[in-house]
């Protein structure tokens, strides 16, 4: 058993969280916000300086490794740039990027790059799609434009389970974020003479909250290790994981907004960038009604691997995808 | 990475299911029972892992172990408990009794406990908890007073488990009285044979034949009984406990019975409700959760390092999964006939989880106190 990502991958994240917070940490999501179209420029002389889009987590588990740290180095800062959905670019496509697409109107955090993009459904039918462009502010939309998709091809099979997991590892980075935030909030903040910390129904919160945040890091390890090993239920695996980490960012929001008071609410403080930040990633490609009935039909009688399954079923066939054009 | 225990831990999972397929029955809940058979046939189990060197695989060989990772010990404690524990009350001794003994014990208590322990021959139980201090451990009242080269204790106990079966007990109990309630505490290792000792069965929902008060009157000990130092014993405790946290795989069970639940019910299982079938789903992923952040317990482990937090953060977690899975199968078993066979079977399986899910967030203390410890970890880091 080796349950935990290699040093060198933990290594390239701590450098990637350290450069992008040199070049301005939580100010490049501001500023990106500001000039919504100039959101590629800002960070792209850090992101070749890292190598970030020479790294193929397709071609091994070393690489696969080091674009989950990357991935949760830009959650960290609330990265206002799909690195997750770069990183998944399909080598055999002449594309910047890859996203996964649920049953409804395709759509994908990648407004205003003007990028190439493949989308891939659940059951792994891809095609080459073109963003539209991006309507109304940002702060509304999170950078959601909706996909022009061309025909849909099969063999996007081996594109499902990465597509899933990268961008759960930007939402895991944005938890350890708001986590980070929300302790030194409660240490400095004091009411009743003592520091919220001190207060027991606070206590349980974080707890309750820190749980549900390990709980998300142990699986998200466990799928992206799926991935590196080939396994044929990775796309099982990631589905599990990506219904855990919306119901973990769920309640760390939540926990994080209450114990930071109004406070949490203004641009001033950095949970509110990091909330914002997080809200496509949990809606998109699937939310959490979506996620669940994704993996209840996969899982059929079957459950996952385990100590004891998955049971000796055949695999229900996801029915025949017909995404809408838009 | 690596998720994979390794062909030595599977060969060691599938003796351990060879063995309960042909000497646990199948409709077997556990020891404690109104049926003696059912414990007779914990004990003899005991012994036929001992013959086999499977009771304490990870115990040192000079104590009848073979020095077995941490990871087989993880493996014996799931396959145990998913099978409803078929050591009885001796996991006990294998999982913190024996460790301790060997950490703080002098040679001839080593040389006294650890060999029947690693035969499984003794049950011993747990006499901690009393009337008015429960989570609050330390202001526990049972006192142990000097009398010649001796002691004499007395006091009462409560909820201890397996009281009326066991032959000895690991004490708590004041030996003098200091500045802080945590201090003066001293650890017994304490024949239940011994004149003085009341055990009284209390009846429960959890099942029978489990919890008890134990009073003692003026019951005599020799200092040879003392593990570590006088007045040592809160430290001791805390080591006791902490092996205790990641003691019991209660995952192991749930996982069990929410992947057989599709089988049991056969063409019934199409018929429920679409939510249950969500529901279930949504379960076999928080066992595989609690599964996972047991084994970054272990992970640690296997390198010698501890983290409290993460201790306390896994039995939160499991405890969690216990009580939610144990409502989603009692649903589940709600809309299925299963009157025989491996139906019957999974629903009496079902109902006895459900039972004693209920106590999770209790036994082996309250979660809050996991909370607690988990808080002050949090912050502390911080
Ligand atoms: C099945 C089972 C087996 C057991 N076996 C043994 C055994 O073998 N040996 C033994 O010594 N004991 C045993 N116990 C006892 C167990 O350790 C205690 O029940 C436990 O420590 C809690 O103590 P209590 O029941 O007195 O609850 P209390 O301490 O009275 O607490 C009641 C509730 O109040 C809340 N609470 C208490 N303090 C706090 C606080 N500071 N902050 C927030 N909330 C708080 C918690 O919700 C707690 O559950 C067993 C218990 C069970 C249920």
């Amino acid at each position: 058993m080796n349950i935990e990502l290699s040093d060198e991958a933990e290594e390239y994240g701590r450098q990637a969280r350290r450069a992008l917070g040199s070049a301005g940490g939580d100010r490049l999501a501001q500023q990106a916000e500001a000039d919504p179209h100039a959101r590629g420029a800002l960070v792209d002389p850090v992101f070749e300086a890292l190598g970030a889009w020479e790294l193929d987590p397709r071609a091994g588990s070393e690489e696969l490794e080091a674009g989950a740290a990357l991935c949760r180095s830009a959650g960290w800062w609330a990265l206002a740039y799909p690195v997750a959905e770069r990183l998944c670019r399909p080598r055999d496509l002449d594309v910047d990027g890859l996203v996964v697409i649920g049953p409804g109107p395709p759509a994908a955090p990648v407004g205003g790059l003007r990028m190439a993009w493949a989308a891939v459904s659940l059951d792994g039918w891809r095609a080459v799609c073109a963003a539209s462009p991006l309507r109304g502010p940002v702060r509304k939309s999170g950078y959601v434009v909706g996909l022009e998709v061309g025909s849909f091809e099969r063999g996007g099979q081996g594109d499902v389970a990465l597509g899933l997991v990268l961008p759960c590892w930007t939402l895991l980075g944005m938890l350890d974020r708001a986590m980070s935030l929300t302790r030194a909030h409660i240490a400095a903040r004091e009411q009743f003479g003592q520091p919220l910390a001190a207060f027991q129904g606070v206590q349980f919160q974080l707890t309750d909250a820190e749980v549900e945040r390990l709980g998300f890091e142990a699986l998200a390890t466990h799928a992206l290790w799926s991935i590196e090993a080939g396994r044929a239920d990775a796309v099982d695996d990631a589905l599990a994981l990506r219904l855990a980490a919306i119901e973990a960012a769920d309640t760390v929001f939540r926990v994080c907004h209450q114990l930071h008071g109004a406070i949490g609410f203004c641009d001033e403080t950095t949970l509110s960038w990091v909330s914002r930040a997080s809200v496509p990633l949990r809606r998109l490609p699937l939310n959490l009604a979506g996620t669940g009935a994704a993996l209840t039909r996969r899982l059929g009688r079957r459950g996952l691997s385990g100590l004891f399954g998955p049971n000796d079923e055949p695999s229900p066939t996801l029915p025949a995808l017909r995404p809408e054009r838009r | 990475m690596d998720f994979e225990m390794g062909v030595e831990v599977e060969a060691l999972r599938r003796e351990l299911r060879d063995l309960v397929a042909h000497h646990v029955p199948s409709d077997y809940l556990g020891a404690f029972t109104d049926d003696p058979a059912d414990l007779e046939m914990a004990q003899g189990f005991c012994r036929l892992l001992a013959d086999r060197g499977l009771l304490c695989p990870a115990w040192p060989g000079e104590w009848g172990g073979r020095d077995a990772s941490p990871w087989e010990q993880a493996a014996v404690r799931e396959e145990m408990w998913a099978h409803h524990e078929p050591r009885g009350a001796q996991y006990m001794g294998v999982n913190w009794v024996g460790p301790t003994i060997m950490r703080h014990g002098t040679r001839e208590q080593q040389g006294l406990h650890l060999p029947p322990i690693a035969r499984g021959e003794v049950i011993w139980c747990q006499g901690f908890s009393e009337p008015n201090a429960g989570s609050d451990l330390a202001s526990l009242q049972t006192m142990a007073r000097r009398d010649g080269d001796g002691w004499r204790v007395s006091g009462q106990k409560i909820w201890t488990s397996y009281a009326t079966m066991a032959q000895w007990c690991f004490l708590l109990a004041r030996t003098s009285r200091e500045e802080r309630k945590q201090q003066g505490l001293t650890i017994f290792l304490l024949p239940m044979a011994a004149a003085g000792i009341d055990v009284r069965p209390i009846a429960t929902m959890i099942g029978p034949h489990h919890l008890n008060e134990v009073f003692f009157d003026g019951v005599w000990v020799t200092d040879a009984d003392v593990l570590g130092a006088v007045g040592d014993g809160w430290r001791v405790v805390q080591e006791v406990l902490s092996f205790e946290r990641v003691g019991i795989a209660r995952y192991a069970r749930c996982e069990r019975l929410l992947i057989w639940a599709p089988a049991a019910l056969g063409a019934e299982w199409d018929d429920l409700p679409e939510d249950l079938h969500g529901r279930w789903a949504r379960m076999v992923m928080h066992a595989r959760r609690a599964r996972l952040l047991a084994y970054r317990v272990v992970d640690l482990q296997s390198r010698g390092q501890v983290r409290p937090g993460d201790a306390a953060a896994y039995r939160i977690a499991v405890t969690r999964l216990d009580q939610e899975s144990a409502q989603v199968l009692m649903d589940i078993i709600g809309f299925a006939a299963l009157g025989e066979g491996e139906g019957l079977r999974f629903r009496r399986a079902v109902e006895d989880h459900w039972r004693y899910s209920i106590s999770a967030t209790v036994a082996s203390g309250s979660i809050e106190m996991q909370r607690i410890l988990l808080a002050r970890a949090l912050m502390a880091a911080s």
